[in-house]
Order: structure tokens, then sequence, then C-alpha cells
């Protein structure tokens, strides 16, 4: 039983997802630990985090293929434990191991999925051609997909979670292990579903997050540690800056100098790194120019999600 | 219909497995093919005759004992009832059955003692084997005459009844084989359904709105055409090997369809309780292999120990086997294998039932 019951009344409308201290339990292993979101309708919501942290047992609790140990979710204002297939109804999910039939082909697979849900035979020809015609296969729509390459097969497990034109997509490591072409492919059109669709993406790529997601939720061993936009995540980060210069004649005068102005200074082989809460680009470029040094170049280092991910957790986020 | 679309989706996945029709179609056809190259060779004959002692004195015991046994041609089995050797008769498990009537013994000793007396026997054989019933009578009256030391013929009161056809190796294998084929459902079914359990592909589509009983008659569905598919290929098979058909094609094929059920029931039975494919195969074979043999798909039951023979009948499949040789060999109607019948109609019904207990529960782990 749920341990935090939700009647629908306190479900608000203008979220397609909503958890409520969403719990899973295996054995002994905490794999989701009391997630608490609010997706919007027709945001494109990422969850970031290492293999493991979660992200697919929250998934599949949501799209009604898991039952919470504890807590529960509103898809489109449907609890997912009372009311499962009212939720499969709405969505479309692209798991992450490609699952497809491997004798059958394209069309075949996409209308498999599509009749299930009830979608008539003419839209149903019209989307599939749509949509191969996306991923490029509309040469070998009538080939069994044994035949494919990872990619391919990879691109079509995707397409079969859109074939029924579903209001939320949930779509799990949507370009795992795809080449980076095809992960533009596939990029490019999700991003034409923004705004469209609600989205609930995973991934470990934090390029994949900074590029399509409107949020992203950092998420590490079951937990959710953060949440933000990309911006917001990153200027998080903004407490400590970091300068990178490279100049040749890097004096031990200028170099003391700067080392009793800033926090940290790191001389190595032509090239000084200084960190410190706050930075004046300017100025340090002055100071070393008058000390005589030839700076090739010199830049103020972006954070990236992979900083704020190592900054909150303490890990890196490939292993 | 969503279970349809399953259904079809499934069958395109069999079919389309050259290796899996293969083994579904052309191991039991490997099999009738292979025995019927072993056993249709010449070879002396040998025939098998069931007596029956009626008169049960010490003269008829050693009549049977010592002078019909020792006849290097024939092969002798004692009964107690002329019911049963008919049946064995029927069966073409016996060529002849002969009763020793009362008064054999005080007959014997009569003309041991010099008065010559009539001797009588029963024989029943089949009369549509006059080949063999001559042969068979010839035997039996020289022996007797030597046994009783006359010179006159015994008197043979023969007693043809009419068999319908002659059986043969392949119409006594082809119910076996057809059954043994069956047996592979099994496997079949078990591995189609683990499979889309361990590749994903089940939780893929649980994330659609079918729901569990669409899954489950998906794949009845489609297992039931392949045994439909399979039944009439190893009926025209058998019949194209000599296999004569008698009795009711509609009723041997109901027998066999009733048989696939419960096979396509112990392979969802298995699927449910297995993790992989790799679980689920081997532990199909365990299940196959010794219930063919102990239900006579190879050779008479009747040659099984009793414990043995109770294990066997407690499934579907040592029913399925006599019952279809009794419609196919003998042409006897639904009356005469009712119990059979019901057995089967019952066993398929609770196989199911478990089976799709069994499977939604799996699903749902």
């Amino acid at each position: 039983m749920s341990l935090h019951k939700v009647e629908p009344a306190e479900a608000s409308d203008d979220f397609a997802i909503q958890t409520f201290n969403l719990t899973k339990i295996f054995n002994r292993l905490v794999a989701v630990d009391g997630i608490e979101l609010n997706i919007k309708k027709g945001e494109l919501f990422a969850l970031l985090g290492p293999n493991g942290a979660g992200k697919t047992t929250a998934i599949n609790m949501l799209c009604c293929l898991l039952k919470p140990t504890g807590g529960t979710a509103t898809v489109m204002g449907y609890d997912i434990n009372r009311q499962p297939f009212k939720i499969k109804e709405l969505i479309g999910v692209s798991p992450q191991e490609t699952v497809i039939s491997e004798r059958l082909n394209c069309w075949e697979n996409l209308s498999l999925i599509g009749k299930i849900h009830g979608v008539n035979a003419r839209e149903l020809k019209i989307r599939s051609q749509q949509l191969l015609e996306t991923i490029g296969l509309t040469g070998r729509a009538k080939d069994q997909v044994r035949k494919f390459s990872g990619g391919m097969k990879r691109r079509l497990n995707v397409m079969m979670a859109l074939i029924h034109n579903p209001e939320v997509l949930f779509l799990d490591e949507p370009t795992l292990g795809l080449d980076p072409q095809a992960r533009r492919a596939i990029w490019e059109y999700i991003v034409r579903l923004k705004g469209e669709k609600t989205i609930l993406l995973t991934t470990h790529y934090m390029d994949e997050a900074d590029f399509l997601a409107d949020r992203i939720g950092i998420m590490d061993e079951g937990k959710i540690v953060t949440l933000g936009t990309s911006t917001e995540l990153k200027t998080s980060m903004l407490e400590k800056h970091t300068m990178i210069i490279y100049a040749w004649n890097l004096t031990q005068k200028v170099i003391n100098e700067m080392r009793s102005r800033y926090a940290e200074v790191e001389v190595t082989n032509g090239t000084m790194i200084i960190t410190d809460k706050q930075l004046d680009f300017k100025e340090i470029v002055d100071r070393l120019h008058s000390s005589g040094a030839v700076i090739r170049s010199a830049y103020i280092k972006e954070p990236t999600l992979d900083d704020v991910f190592l900054h909150i957790t303490g890990k890196e986020l490939r292993e | 219909m969503r279970f349809l679309e399953l259904a079809s989706r499934n069958l395109k996945e069999t079919y389309r497995d050259p290796l899996a029709l293969g083994f579904l179609l052309g191991f039991p056809l490997l099999f009738m093919l292979l025995f019927g190259a072993i056993f249709s060779g010449d070879s002396i004959p040998n025939y098998s005759i069931g007596v029956i002692d009626g008169d049960g004195t010490p003269l008829s015991h050693s009549f049977i004992d010592e002078v019909l046994t020792e006849v290097p041609t024939l092969e002798v089995a004692n009964y107690d009832d002329t019911a049963t050797a008919r049946k064995d008769l029927k069966f073409g498990d016996l060529r002849a059955y002969i009763v020793i009537p009362q008064g054999f013994g005080e007959q014997v000793s009569q003309n041991w003692e010099g008065k010559e007396t009539n001797i009588t026997l029963d024989i029943t054989y089949d009369e549509s084997d006059i080949m063999t019933s001559e042969q068979i009578i010839s035997i039996i009256n020289t022996v007797t005459r030597s046994f009783a030391r006359i010179e006159i013929p015994v008197t043979i009161n023969a007693n043809p009844i009419h068999i319908e056809t002659e059986i043969t190796f392949i119409d006594f294998m082809g119910p076996g084989i057809i059954v043994f084929g069956l047996l592979i459902l099994i496997p079949t079914s078990a591995r189609i359904m683990v499979s889309d359990k361990e590749k994903g592909f089940l939780s893929r589509l649980l994330t659609t709105p079918a729901r569990p009983l669409d899954f489950i008659s998906g794949y009845s569905l489609c297992l039931v055409v392949i045994a439909i598919i399979q039944i009439v290929i190893f009926i025209a098979a058998s019949w194209g090997f000599g296999m004569d058909i008698v009795g009711s094609l509609w009723l041997a094929f109901l027998i066999f369809l009733l048989t696939g059920l419960c096979s396509i029931g112990i392979g969802m039975v298995v699927a449910s309780l297995s993790k992989n494919e790799n679980q689920a195969e081997p532990l199909c074979w365990l299940f196959a292999m010794p219930l063919a043999m102990l239900s006579g798909c190879w050779f008479s039951i009747e040659m099984l120990p009793s414990y043995l023979r109770i294990i066997a009948y407690a499934f579907p499949y040592a029913h399925t086997i006599e019952s279809a040789r009794a419609v196919l060999i003998r042409g006897v109607g639904l009356e005469a294998i009712s119990s059979d019948f019901l057995f089967l109609i019952g066993w398929a019904v609770v196989i199911f039932a478990i089976g799709i207990i069994l499977f939604r529960r799996s699903m749902r782990s």
C-alpha cells in the first residue's frame, strides 16, 4: 500500500507527472529513495545520473511496470497504483534495452504497438511513414529488423514509443550506444516534439541533458540531489571561478604576486590555473603582461554539468 | 482485438524462424522415417498368440508351458479372460488367441491311453489376415497332435473375427509419433513465452493498454495454430508412410488437439516458473522425453511395470495414444473412448487454468 495516498484532487492540472515520496526498495536495496518531482505539461525533463542511480526504476514505476514500495505518483492526473490502464493509454515508452520483434519488419513492429493502442489503419500508415522517414529507415521498412545494425534498431526502438502519438513520452537512455550522427537525428526529432508532449528522459550523457532538457534533475543513489535548468545548475557552481592562462616567461615574481592575491594558483609548464571566488580577468591579464609574460591564451572556464555532478556527489558522472 | 495482433506477431516470429519450424515439424518426421526404415525390413515371422487356459489341469499347463512356448515362431502370452485377449487382437498386439476348453486334459489322457478321442481347441483370429491365420492354425494343429500322440486332425473351432485392417507397424507407431510431435510443443511454447519475458518484449508491451489476458490468448492462439498445422502434417505423413485410417479422422484430430492444448498448458507453466530460455528448455525436456517414453510413443505401454504405468496414465499422452489408435486403427467411436476423451478435456482445462494463473503472476513481478 502506498505510504502517501494522493487523491486526484491534489494533483494539479498543470502537471503531467507528479511524484509523492516515490520509493522502490528491492530486497534491502533502496533503488528510488522518496523522490518528489513535478513535471509540467509540455516540459522536457531529464533525469541525469550514473548507471545504477535509480533512473530506470523511477521510469518503470511511472509507466506502471513496477509497483512502488512506498509513495505514489500521478501521470496526467491518474494514480499509478490505482489507474494504471488509464495511464498506459496515454504514454509511450522507449525502453533502455532495444526491445523490438526481431523477425518482424519495421512496419510490423510499429503497427503492432499502434494497433494495440487502437490506432486506425490509415493513420497508422501515415504515422509509420513519417517516423520511418525521420529515422532514415524508409528504404528498409520491409526488411526483418534482425538484419539491422544496432543503431538502426535503436532508432526504431524510440519510434515505437511514438507511433500512437502519446501525450507523455518516457525515453530511457534514448541514444545509448548510438554514433554521433544517429544521436543528432534522434535529438532533432525530440526537439521537434518539445512543447507538444511531456517528455521524461533519462540519460547519463551530460551533453544530451544540456542540449535537450528544459529542466534537469540530477539523480544519485536513488535521490534527486539537485534540480533546475541547465543554466541554473551551472551558475550554482559559480561560487568558484577558474581561469586558465597559457603564457611564456612566467617569472617567479609574478607567480608569487598571484599567489598572494588569489586562493589557489597552480603553475605547470607555462600553464597557470587560478581559482577563487572572484576573478578579474582584465586585471590578471594586465598584471601578467606588465611582468613581461607573453600570453598565448587566457580564458575563464565555464562549469559543465559534469562539474556540477562532481561538485554535488563527489563522483565523476561517467564511470 | 489486441490478442489477435499479438497472436499474429507470435506466429510471424515462429514461421520466420526456420530452425524453430524445422524442430517442430522435422524432428518427429525424422523419427517416423527412421522407425519406418528400421522395422520395415524382412524378418522371420514371429506370431504373438494369446492362450486362455479354460481347462486348468496339469496337462493343459504342460501343453502351454512345454509345447506351445517352445515353438520358435510363436510368442505365447497367457490371458485370464477372452475379453483382454480380444482387445489385444484388435490392437494388433496378438495375431490370434487360443482357448483351451474344459476337458482338454481328459481328452489328451484318453488318447494317451489308446482311446482315440477328438481334441478340441478354439482359435480366434483376424479373418482378414488369412496367411498368418492359416500358418498359426497349422502350427497349432501339428504341435497338438504330436503332444496328444494322435494321427487324426485336431478339431479346431475356428472363430474368425473381422478386424477392419491389417495392423502394420506404421498403424501402431503413427499415433505415437504424432504424440511425440505434440510433446515437442512443450519446449516450443515455453520458449516463445520465456524469450519475450527475457528480452523485455513483454515489459515493453506491458506499458501498452494490452491486458494480461490479451497476452495469454495471443500466445495460446498462435500455439494452437501451430499445433493444428503439426497435427495435419503428421497425420498426412503417417498416412503417406502407409498408416490405414479406419475411424473418424475428425475424432482423432480432436483427440490430438486436446493433447496439444495440454502441451501448451505445460509450456505455459514452465515459462511462468523460469526466468530465461536456458532454464525453460532443459526443464521442458525433462518433462517431454520421459513422457514420450512412458506414454508409449515408441513401444507399447504394456511393457512397463505397473507403477510406471500409473505415472504414465496420470498424464494425457498415454490416453491420447490409446484412444487415437482405437479410433484410427479400429474405427471405434466416441462412446468407446469417452473416458480417455473426458480425461483429456479435464487435463487441458486444469493445466490451462494453472498456466494462466502462474503466467499472470509472473507478469506482475
